[in-house]
């Protein structure tokens, strides 16, 4: 069976950078169907790079494939979840967000457009707020519509960039919870960036540890069953080694 | 809504102290026996507003002049949306263009359109294109200046998440940069409508067309009979229209897009 997402070779040199080192210098990943990746590192070592590259964003060295297909620019079989509050589309209701990326991708018929944004929207917890505009929505509610966006248009893969990074703990844990519930129902492939290794460990079926250079410092397979919670056997043990070799990373 | 209705209450009361003022000044004859050229009283501004309507100027009523002057205006704005948004969305997919569109439209922007005017007449004769030139020359200019600031001005945040999804380079222009350019927009429209107003009254007034007369011509008229009274009437249609379309088609525009939106530029 091949990978999902496979990532060979690719490197990545922003045009204006003038550091001779890439950003990403020869980093190769595989993800299979199914996983929830989270990756972690220190800041500025090209996580939010590599998902960008992914999402065909940049223009990069190396072969990025989904389902054995090169990607050729960006597409609806990666949708990107980004850090930023303001994804949405303003001059858009809530609903209209989702439809208009439905009939981007020629859904036309009235009906099926009001029961998809309907049912996305429920799995966010987000009914009710149909005919509401982004500005009326607080950052945790514009977040989770965003999801529901991505889960609206069924992507092979969506990519988060730390999406809960600005929430107080509270939303960032309730919505922590209801990613996990709609990533186990739903089967979706996630890559998931976060600085933080409690969400890491709790969200991941797979934890990587990325390195300056975009080199893979550590990559296992997240052995706490789940659900996770800081009191799931194993949970400290697994913190205390991701914390450490977070910190490794950091002094180089 | 009660503060719609105080700012409504403010400007009425506002508008009723000039023209008491007015009428005092006339009353009181401040200017001698000049004065009833100088400050017609309220009554003789308002008889004339309706002679100029009902009878007009040797046997034309101000109706004609003021259709003219509409049909060349709205066939000039209308010419001069479209080419900036023609312009303004080349400039978008071209750099090279981009730089030079930005030069020519600083540098046009500059030249008074009545300057142009006689050249224009020797091009093309005396015939209401002219007109419509400049009314055309005065849109184009602010509203392209507009435009590219605020295709320039839309985040890359909006263009990635519509790449995203699916959006081609067409519909990236429709969808995306100009919803969100669209307070930029209405301010280049509002910034082109009043040129484009102002353009063609004075470009009326200095060389009035004969085969369509348009409201700049009757205000010449009036002016040159000394009959002033007819003259401020005028004024006060063109006033009249001037809110006429700020208030009756600019603001509810803003209100429903930007407004709307949470998208008014502070
Ligand atoms: N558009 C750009 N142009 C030039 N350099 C860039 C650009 N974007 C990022 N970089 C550089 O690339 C490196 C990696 O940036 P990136 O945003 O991928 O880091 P990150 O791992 O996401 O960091 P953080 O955790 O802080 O979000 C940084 O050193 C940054 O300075
Ligand atoms: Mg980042």
């Amino acid at each position: 069976m091949t990978a999902l997402l496979k990532i060979e070779n690719l490197s990545k040199v922003y045009d204006d950078d003038s550091r001779e080192h890439a950003v990403i210098d020869n980093l190769s990943l595989e993800v299979e169907q199914g996983e929830f990746l989270c990756i972690l590192g220190p800041s500025g070592c090209g996580k939010t790079t590599l998902l960008r590259c992914i999402a065909g964003f940049e223009r990069c060295r190396g072969r990025i494939l989904v389902d054995g297909r090169e990607i050729a620019g960006p597409g609806t079989d990666r949708i990107m979840v980004f850090q930023d509050f303001n994804q949405l589309f303003p001059w858009l209701t809530v609903e209209r967000n989702i439809q208009y990326a439905l009939k981007c991708q020629g859904v036309r018929d009235r009906r099926k457009l009001a029961d998809i944004a309907a049912d996305v929207l429920a799995k966010v917890k987000m009914s009710g707020f149909e005919k509401h505009y982004p500005y009326q929505l607080s950052g945790g509610m514009k977040q989770r519509v965003a999801i529901a966006k991505a889960l609206a248009l069924k992507p092979a893969i969506i990519l988060m960039d730390e999406p809960f990074a600005a929430l107080d703990a509270i939303t960032r844990n309730t919505l922590q919870q209801e990613v996990l519930a709609i990533s186990r129902q739903e089967k979706c492939t996630i890559i998931f960036i976060t600085h933080n290794i409690q969400e890491g460990i709790v969200l991941g079926t797979r934890l990587m540890l990325m390195q300056h250079g975009g080199r893979v410092a550590m990559d296992l397979r997240n052995p706490i069953p789940r659900p996770v919670s800081p009191s799931s056997p194993g949970y400290g043990a697994l913190w205390d080694r991701m914390h450490a070799a977070l910190y490794a990373t950091q002094e180089v | 809504m009660k503060d719609s209705v105080r700012s409504l209450l403010q400007k009425v009361a506002f508008v009723a102290v000039l023209l008491a003022a007015w009428e005092i000044a006339a009353r009181a004859h401040v200017f001698g026996p000049r004065s009833e050229i100088i400050f017609p009283t309220l009554e003789a501004v308002g008889a004339a507003f309706v002679k100029n309507f009902a009878k007009g100027y040797a046997g034309v009523t101000l109706w004609v002049y003021l259709a003219n002057s509409m049909k060349l205006l709205l066939a000039g704005m209308g010419i001069g949306i479209g080419m900036a948004f023609l312009c303004s969305g080349l400039s978008m997919v071209s750099r090279t263009f981009h730089n030079l569109y930005s030069l020519l439209v600083a540098v046009a922007d500059l030249l008074p359109g009545v300057a142009l005017l006689p050249v224009v007449i020797i091009i093309f004769g005396v015939k209401p294109g002219v007109i419509v030139f400049l009314v055309v020359h005065s849109v184009v200019w602010p509203m392209s200046r507009n435009l590219i600031d605020g295709f320039r001005a839309v985040p890359r945040l909006y263009v990635e998440a519509g790449m995203n999804i699916g959006l081609s380079r067409a519909g990236l222009l429709f969808g995306i940069y100009i919803p969100a350019a669209m307070s930029y927009i209405l301010s280049g429209l509002k910034v082109g409508w009043a040129r484009a107003w102002r353009g063609l009254i004075s470009a009326e007034m200095i060389f009035g067309i004969a085969s369509a007369p348009g409201i700049g011509l009757f205000i010449n008229q009036m002016r040159t009979n000394m009959n002033n009274a007819e003259m401020y009437a005028t004024l006060v249609v063109i006033i009249i229209i001037g809110l006429i379309v700020q208030y009756g088609i600019l603001n509810p525009i803003e209100k429903h897009t930007v407004g709307k939106w949470g998208m008014r530029k502070s």
